[in-house]
């Protein structure tokens, strides 16, 4: 079985939503092919390898969910945001989907299937433009970031009443979580935080977790997960029809274009890393070299 | 006014939404938080439908559970054409029947393994995958035999029925159950068809059709 | 494996295949999407779009291309070329982006098909009326199904072997005909029993529901005894590496060189003083190309002519054209009124689009003076074809000189055609059709000087920027200002050249050796198109509009001169 590096084993990996977890009983789930158990004690939170029950995992609860290494984990990646007095924030469900984390991540970061995939909600024919926005990948923060990406939405949160052009942010602080943060239709200085953390449970099965953090305090929180559960259950049978399930690092597995800038800096992140878990490597071709 | 407690991504709660808006019809939705919120199992809700399932219609009073028992109610009341529930004819009724029952087994197959894998349900992943092929190997057979006696739906020769709402969803959205339809030809034939009925509407997990060739 | 994969199996029966579907086919571990053209031809292709690897089996048919389901990228017909990426409207997706496409007879009610580079098609029937049993999916090794089939036959007789899954036998518990029963290999532990029938029996559906009866219980059989082993592993699919050129996104369009024979298949009067020509794929079929398009056409007496694709989307047996007549012609319209016939081979380019239509607009007015409807006819019949909303008018000087007025009829409301009008009411007539902008129009304009320059000039007036108004002059009418003489550097090359008064920068960088496509050489068809690092074109081009123009990023290198002493070229 295919083991993860040591750069993605020492990352704190997301396994549950806080409210999944009830004491008095164990939560089963499974991380990088190794089924885990996670008990909610007196003396707080408990996971442990189901094969290893003796051996206490690291645990840390943050966002509203619970995340576990089974290495030694650097710190986990900050949203600033998420602790704003007046946020909404919530656990807008955990799917489990066929496909890898990082295919995920891509089609998170991806606005040019907003009209097909999200038709009439996140965009709509004829404007299907991506227009030019900019990437740059931070060694130092370790992460992926895009910024200026606009698109046209006819309806592009909850509580927005027509279209506009909408404007996003985005990171990929993790090589299986990234953060978007876009136009927010009720307050124009701020922006509304949406998230997606990947749970890799095999090489091709994941759960993801969701994690929103809105300006809003008209809708219900049923209301706003609804929302962002239409929009992933709408992605969902793309990525479970995606193949190679398995993200491939070789740039010429797959046809880019200038409106895949980001996913492209992603994968040339992830082969820098080293990251063998999810992706097909990139092995050099003898007539390329 | 016409209320559906409703859940986006079930294929139960599709299924009247699906035949409203092919009928035209306008109604008002109360969102339920089945998932990850459990709230179908809520002391509120278990007063609408003792079961704790989704979906529950209210019209003028009449609480109303089961998906196919709501599709007979909209038909019946609504259906200016008198083709979806076709009272007159009792052999087609007969037959809506017996696909209605279809319906629900392919819920308890096909349904159960997409909870099971999408959120967790504690059910027999591969028996009910085993289950729904059984289903989709009788479905496509008489759905072939169909095409070749001018049949183009599960009941009635000439036109749908609620039989094909009922049946339509978790087909539909079987790949999420782990369940691929190549083996199914037919199938995949008769779900073109059911999306170029005028009216049609999709749900999250269920992409629609182009349109068809003009004659 | 190899062996086998350079065989023909069947993959569906010619009824699985209607119009405006997309069948899920799988042979050997490679999956397929197979759907029918609205021309009757099927497409076996694999199942896999080229951007993101998501299944074109879930992706629409749309008659003449096939969309997929995740960015809406089209497909041609045919080629399986990509002739329309939504995220970037405006740009003709100028690289081959060509999906893998496997080989496709319809043969005795079957699609047969082979899952690698395939031998000659043998027949292995003899021609009749054969008539197709429901196919029935087993979910066991094809060996193992083969090897029960042959033994399900009625007692005392003996199955041929027609091919390697493949025999003609008498199956126990039939009627008593001689079926062909081929096995597809779907995959390692995955096969279809496909049957045939010599003739249409006197009871269709009574046989058909007997067999299928019969059939069933043998899977049953098959099955069970399938279950007692463990299911072997698929088959591992293998996917081939595009092409480097598509791997790295060139920014820069290089301009297609190849050349490609076609055989001139008709030749035909396509309204006063315009010759239709249909030029043929001398085999299958031609390159994709994109409404817009136009080629390079070689003529016998060396000239060469550009002439726009006038097909709709899919049409891909043939390039159709429209030439115009012209009395003081520069050579080329006349040879093809004398010298060329029916039958003659001519060179032709790889089809190169600087016109391309953008398919986001919310309403797309198209505006065609005289012969200058070729690449609009192109446009239209692809905005017909998808259902988007347009207009579509033609100026031309009588009823008979309105050229391809068969082909207008099908546009229904969509076509004006504006006849016999003079200078003024032609003027009063564009000014109405321009009208005022909104968002999300574009205007695409294709005719005489004179009818380009007052659309564009109408158009600037009504606030319609720039990029929403599209045009393509035939040719550069203006006078030349050569007297100009500067340096030019070349930035990748790190040549320095001197351009002197009276030579083109593109005769400079062919002197010493540099390679630079052209094709018109007057600039309006946008070929030689270059990046400008440094300095200040002088821009002396039709093909450029008034932005591209002052944002002097870029320049046309066979008539603009530079207004800077030096030049800095991305070459
Ligand atoms: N026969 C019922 C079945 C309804 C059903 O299974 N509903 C699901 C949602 S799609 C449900 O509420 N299940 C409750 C649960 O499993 O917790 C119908 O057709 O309406
Ligand atoms: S994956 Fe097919 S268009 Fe992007
Ligand atoms: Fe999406």
């Amino acid at each position: 079985m295919n083991r993860p590096n040591p750069y993605l084993n020492d990352h704190w990996h997301v396994v549950a939503g806080n409210e999944a977890v009830a004491s008095g009983q164990p939560f089963r789930t499974v991380l990088f092919d190794v089924p885990i158990i996670i008990q909610r004690l007196a003396d707080g939170l408990r996971v442990t390898a189901a094969l290893a029950p003796e051996k206490p995992l690291p645990v840390l609860e943050r966002y509203g969910f619970i995340w576990t290494s089974l290495g030694t984990p650097m710190p986990l990646f900050e949203i600033p945001e998420y602790d704003e007095a007046d946020r909404r924030n919530m656990n807008a469900g955990s799917l489990g989907v066929a496909v890898s984390a990082p295919r995920a991540i891509e089609n998170f970061l991806d606005m040019g299937h907003f009209p097909y995939v999200h038709t009439d909600i996140l965009g709509a024919e004829p404007h299907t433009e991506v227009k030019e926005y900019d990437v740059e990948v931070s060694a130092e923060r370790g992460e992926v970031l895009a910024t200026r990406c606009r698109f046209f939405q006819p309806r592009a949160a909850t509580s927005s009443a027509g279209g506009q052009e909408v404007e996003y942010v985005y990171r990929v602080p993790h090589p299986y979580c990234s953060v978007l943060y876009k136009s927010c239709p009720s307050d124009e200085n701020r922006r509304d935080v949406i998230a997606i953390f990947c749970q890799p449970v095999g090489e091709e099965r994941i759960v993801a977790h969701m994690l929103q953090s809105l300006i809003d305090d008209v809708s219900t929180i049923t209301d706003m997960r609804r929302f962002q559960q239409t929009i992933f259950g709408q992605d969902k049978p793309i990525l479970e029809n995606q193949y190679p399930k398995k993200l491939p690092l070789d740039p010429r597995a797959e046809t880019p274009i200038r409106a895949d800038k980001s996913a492209i800096a992603y994968r040339r992140w992830l082969s820098q890393m080293g990251v063998n878990y999810g992706v097909i490597p990139l092995v050099p071709r003898v007539a390329d070299v | 006014m016409i209320t559906l407690y409703d859940f986006e991504l079930s294929g139960n709660c599709y299924k009247p939404r699906l035949l409203m808006s092919i009928l035209g019809l306008t109604y008002e939705t109360v969102p339920v938080d089945f998932y990850p919120g459990r709230e179908h199992k809520s002391e509120a809700f278990l007063k609408l439908n003792p079961f704790g399932e989704l979906p529950v219609l209210v019209d003028d009073g009449l609480v109303l559970r089961d998906s196919q028992a709501i599709l007979i109610y909209l038909a019946s009341k609504y259906d200016k054409t008198g083709q979806w529930y076709p009272l007159s004819d009792p052999a087609v009724l007969a037959e809506i029947a017996i696909w209605h029952d279809f319906a629900n087994r392919i819920t308890a197959t096909a349904s159960a393994a997409r909870l099971g894998l999408s959120m967790f349900y504690d059910v027999d992943i591969e028996a009910a995958q085993a289950g729904a092929h059984q289903l989709f190997r009788l479905l496509d057979e008489h759905l072939w035999f169909g095409e070749r006696e001018g049949r183009d739906w599960l009941c009635a020769p000439s036109h749908p029925t609620t039989a094909d709402i009922a049946c339509f969803p978790y087909v539909a959205l079987s790949e999420e159950a782990g369940v691929p339809r190549q083996d199914y030809p037919a199938i995949r034939r008769w779900l073109d068809r059911v999306k170029r009925i005028p009216g049609f509407t999709v749900m999250s997990g269920v992409f629609p059709a182009g349109p068809a060739i003009e004659a | 494996m190899s062996e086998l994969s350079a065989a023909w199996h069947p993959i569906a029966s010619s009824e699985d295949l209607p119009y405006r579907h997309v069948f899920h086919g799988q042979l050997l571990g490679r999956e397929f999407a197979v759907w029918r053209a609205d021309d009757g031809n099927v497409n076996v292709w694999e199942n896999r779009c080229l951007h993101r690897g998501v299944r074109l089996s879930i992706g629409i048919n749309e008659g003449a291309e096939l969309k997929c389901q995740y960015h809406g990228w089209r497909y041609a017909n045919r080629t399986a070329g990509c002739t329309y990426i939504p995220a970037h409207p405006a740009d003709a997706p100028a690289r081959r982006i060509t999906n893998r496409t496997y080989p496709v007879i319809e043969f005795a009610g079957l699609v047969w098909s082979a899952a690698g580079a395939a031998d000659a098609f043998v027949e292995p029937l003899q021609e009749a009326d054969w008539f197709a049993l429901r196919p029935i999916p087993v979910t066991a090794t094809p060996e193992m199904v083969r090897d029960k089939v042959v033994a399900a036959a009625e007692p005392g007789s003996e199955p041929v072997r027609l091919t390697e899954f493949g025999y003609s036998m008498k199956l126990a518990g039939g009627r008593g005909e001689d079926a062909a029963v081929f096995i597809q290999p779907v995959d390692a532990g995955r096969a279809v029993i496909r049957a045939l029938l010599p003739e249409t029996p006197a009871q269709p559906l009574a046989t058909l529901r007997h067999y299928n009866a019969l059939l069933n219980a043998l899977r049953e059989q098959i099955e069970r005894t399938a279950r007692e082993a463990p299911a072997p592993e698929p088959i591992e699919p293998e996917y081939e590496p595009v092409s480097l050129e598509l791997a790295t996104m060139p920014e820069l369009r290089l301009g297609t060189r190849t050349s490609i024979r076609v055989r001139v298949a008709r030749k035909y009067d396509a309204g006063e003083g315009v010759i239709g020509l249909d030029l043929a794929a001398l085999e299958g079929h031609l390159p994709t190309f994109q409404p817009g398009a136009h080629i390079d056409v070689h003529l016998p007496n060396g000239l060469v002519r550009q002439y726009s694709i006038t097909n709709g989307p899919g049409e891909q047996l043939h390039y159709g054209i429209g030439v115009k007549r012209e009395p003081e012609s520069r050579g080329g319209s006349s040879t093809i009124a004398e010298a060329v016939r029916e039958g003659d081979l001519l060179a032709i380019s790889e089809p190169r689009n600087n016109f391309p239509l953008r398919r986001d607009a919310t309403r797309t007015t198209l505006i065609a003076g005289g012969i200058g409807i070729t690449p609009l006819l192109a446009m239209a019949k692809n905005l017909f074809g998808s259902r988007l909303e347009f207009d579509f008018h033609v100026f031309a000087r009588s009823q008979q000189h309105l050229p391809f007025a068969d082909a207008l009829e099908r546009f229904g409301d969509h076509v004006s055609p504006h006849i016999g009008l003079d200078a003024a009411e032609t003027g009063r007539t564009l000014e109405e059709i321009v009208g005022s902008y909104s968002f999300a129009r574009h205007l695409y304009v294709c005719g005489p000087a004179p009818m380009l320059e007052l659309v564009r000039a109408l158009a600037a007036r009504n606030g319609w920027p720039d990029e929403a108004v599209h045009f393509e002059y035939f040719k550069n009418t203006r006078e030349i200002d050569q007297s100009s003489s500067f340096t030019v550097e070349l930035a990748r090359s790190a040549l320095t050249l001197e351009v002197p008064a009276g030579r083109t920068i593109l005769e400079v960088l062919r002197e010493n050796g540099v390679e630079a496509p052209s094709s018109c050489e007057q600039g309006a068809c946008g070929t030689c198109l270059t990046k400008v690092l440094e300095g200040t074109p002088d821009h002396q081009d039709v093909y450029l509009n008034e932005t591209e123009k002052q944002a002097n990023a870029s320049m046309l290198t066979c008539v603009s001169r530079s207004l800077s002493d030096k030049l800095v070229l991305d070459i």
